[in-house]
């Protein structure tokens, strides 16, 4: 099992590093210069150009920059941003925790009841209810997000104004204390909807499919034949073996749902990683763009660390000697 | 009274256009202690039958009509919890695929644990383990196989496994439906041998199905040789395979090599099986028989016993031909 894990850390460090390496480069393969934009649209001098490349070592050549990159990285300085001018990982910092609120809260609904349905639907196979549960779930399966949000916005904020149409806390109020944890949840509902209701047709395909398929196994007639009650075998043999593939999905989507939340963080305005990567690529702003794939990779190796290591617990043929 | 009596059994799949008829009018029987194999080519319908009387096909999709008395009470219409009482106690089974025949994520010993429990839950632990240790010990295996996934055992062993779990309440009737067809010939007669001394032993009834004509030979006191969902021939393995009476049995017993005398032409049967959603208002092998007359096509043949429980299905029997 050490070794194991240690296999895991060694390749999910080495993952790391190529994606640092390859963000670095492709961003500055990119079309436009952080300099030019810095510059100014009205005033393109070439001497304050020249200046402002110099300052931050654009001037020099690529592989030059990512030895730079690479040696303050070993400091963990993750350097500054060239257009609000502070620390990259203090802009990472306040944006990361609104993104994971929303990304884990709805992640975990969703799995909760997509997996739920999933296995209801499975047990009622041909009936009106499963095929209603499998029709909705391919409707929200092919429904854009923003376009989900935009009219949750307009029913339950626009008409009905029983919820706030974006932004994390009301910027009339200073709440603090429980009230303001009151306010932000109040302000998570409709996004952290908009995700779980996208999210459900995966965990709910998945659970539906994987009962289905377990439940015409050999080793489940055979469970049968001993006699033993439909309800044994379902709720034991059935759902531990049917439960493998959504562990996996589930760590999977874990570990992408701080970028998958982009679309609805703006839609929403909130103010998480989402936006930030999405000004930060506009405006050509390097060290921000940098800072966050690396914090991005980061999380997608160490999710896929703890799903192998989920995985081996719930699945012994995955155990690796 | 025959340990299992099969009563003019017709087994049919309703599918959305049509009716599968799998089994049409079977009759059998199985005494104590006896070995009966079952043989036919693929779809004759011989894992239907066993499938069927085990009452393990959907229930929603199958007819099923006539009598299958196992101590003389109908399976058929036993409500659940009677079926419950007569599964694996009575009958067990052990299927082709012994590597799926438990589940993938729990431990071997575990398993025969709950199912030991199915039918006696009160049971301390100790005295469960004690039969099971027991029983791997039987089928010989080492005691490491309880605490085994059944990926970390080989084909060989999972079978035994399923042996020993078949075993576990000594069943008076052990259905192996082609149990042994995946392995190696050599693993398969170790196993055969195995459980040939085990139902001496414990006073076990057999039901083998198996399309291995050699295997029934060597291992079962009498054969019922199944075509397209009916019986052609039952009789003793001695009479059947030696002299056999049925243009059928003849044509499956050339289809096999035979290791002793000359080395002829190994013949096939030409043709193949009837669609079983239409009637055949004749003999179902007429179509591929050699020997058919105008009458084969136009009247389905009785049962004829040639001698007490050898009995062919064939018109020309009736006609007193020995048709060789």
């Amino acid at each position: 099992m050490k070794k194991f894990i240690a296999k895991r850390l060694g390749s999910g460090a080495l993952t790391v590093m190529f994606s640092i390496i390859f963000n670095f480069i492709i961003i500055r393969l990119a079309p436009g210069d952080p300099a030019t934009l810095l510059a100014g649209k009205d005033n393109p001098n070439p001497a304050t150009i020249a200046a402002i490349q110099e300052r931050y070592g654009l001037d020099k050549s690529i592989f030059e920059q990512l030895l730079a990159y690479l040696q303050q990285l070993l400091h963990f300085d993750l350097g500054f941003s060239y257009v609000s001018n502070r620390d990259v990982a203090a802009l990472i910092g306040e944006r990361i925790v609104p993104t994971l609120l929303v990304a884990l809260t709805g992640a975990i609904i969703a799995v909760i009841i997509g997996t739920f349905l999933g296995v209801y639907a499975a047990r009622k196979k041909g009936t009106w209810i499963d095929q209603l549960t499998c029709a909705v779930s391919y409707l929200f399966d092919s429904t854009p997000s923003f376009w989900l949000g935009l009219i949750l916005i307009l029913v339950f904020a626009n008409t009905l104004g029983w919820l706030p149409t974006s932004g994390m806390y009301s910027l009339r109020n200073n709440y603090t204390g429980f009230r303001y944890f009151l306010d932000v949840a109040k302000h998570m509902i409709l996004p952290v909807t908009t995700l779980v209701l996208l999210n459900i047709p995966y965990y709910f395909r998945i659970a539906r499919s994987s009962v289905l398929q377990v439940m015409s196994e050999d080793f489940i007639t055979t469970l049968r034949a001993t006699g033993m009650s439909e309800k044994k075998i379902f709720n034991k043999y059935v759902l531990r073996n049917a439960i493998i593939p959504t562990v996996t999905v589930f760590g999977i989507t874990l570990a992408y749902m701080i970028t998958g939340v982009a679309l609805i963080e703006i839609t929403f305005a909130w103010p998480g990683m989402g936006r930030l990567v999405l000004d930060s690529v506009t405006k050509r702003d390097y060290p921000v763009v940098s800072g966050v794939y690396l914090i991005l990779s980061l999380s997608v190796a160490i999710g896929m660390i703890i799903v192998d290591l989920v995985y081996a617990l719930v699945d012994p043929r995955i155990r690796v000697e | 009274m025959p340990l299992l009596e099969i009563k003019n059994v017709n087994i049919a799949y309703n599918t959305a256009d049509k009716q599968v008829k799998a089994c049409r009018n079977i009759s059998l029987d199985v005494y104590e202690e006896e070995s009966v194999g079952i043989v036919g080519e693929s779809g004759s319908g011989k894992s239907t039958l066993a499938m069927g009387i085990l009452r393990l096909l959907p229930e929603n999709i199958i007819e099923v009509s006539g009598q299958a008395l196992i101590e003389g009470k109908d399976i058929f219409q036993m409500s659940h919890e009677e079926l419950r009482e007569y599964r694996w106690k009575t009958m067990s089974v052990i299927f082709q695929k012994a590597m799926n025949s438990l589940s993938p994520v729990h431990r071997i010993g575990k398993q025969m644990e709950d199912i030991y429990r199915v039918h006696y839950p009160q049971e301390p632990l100790e005295n469960i383990q004690k039969r099971i240790y027991e029983l791997l010990k039987i089928v010989n295996l080492s005691d490491r196989v309880y605490m085994s996934y059944p990926h970390e055992l080989s084909g060989g062993m999972m079978q035994r496994v399923a042996i020993a779990l078949a075993l576990i309440f000594s069943p008076k009737l052990l259905i192996m439906d082609e149990a042994t067809t995946a392995l190696d010939v050599v693993t398969q007669s170790q196993i055969l041998n195995e459980i040939m001394e085990l139902e001496k032993k414990l006073k076990i009834a057999r039901v083998m199905i198996t399309h291995d004509v050699s295997v029934v030979a060597s291992t079962c006191k009498r054969v019922v040789v199944l075509y397209a969902g009916e019986i052609m021939e039952q009789g003793d393995v001695k009479d059947v395979l030696l002299d056999p009476k049925h243009p059928y049995t003849q044509g499956l017993l050339n289809s096999f090599p035979s290791f002793k005398g000359e080395r002829g032409q190994l013949r096939g049967i030409e043709g193949s099986l009837p669609d079983l959603s239409q009637d055949i208002p004749g003999c179902v092998f007429a179509p591929r028989c050699p020997h058919a007359c105008e009458k084969c096509q136009k009247e389905k043949p009785q049962a004829h016993e040639i001698k007490p429980r050898w009995s062919v299905s064939c018109h020309l029997i009736k006609d007193g031909e020995s048709n060789d």
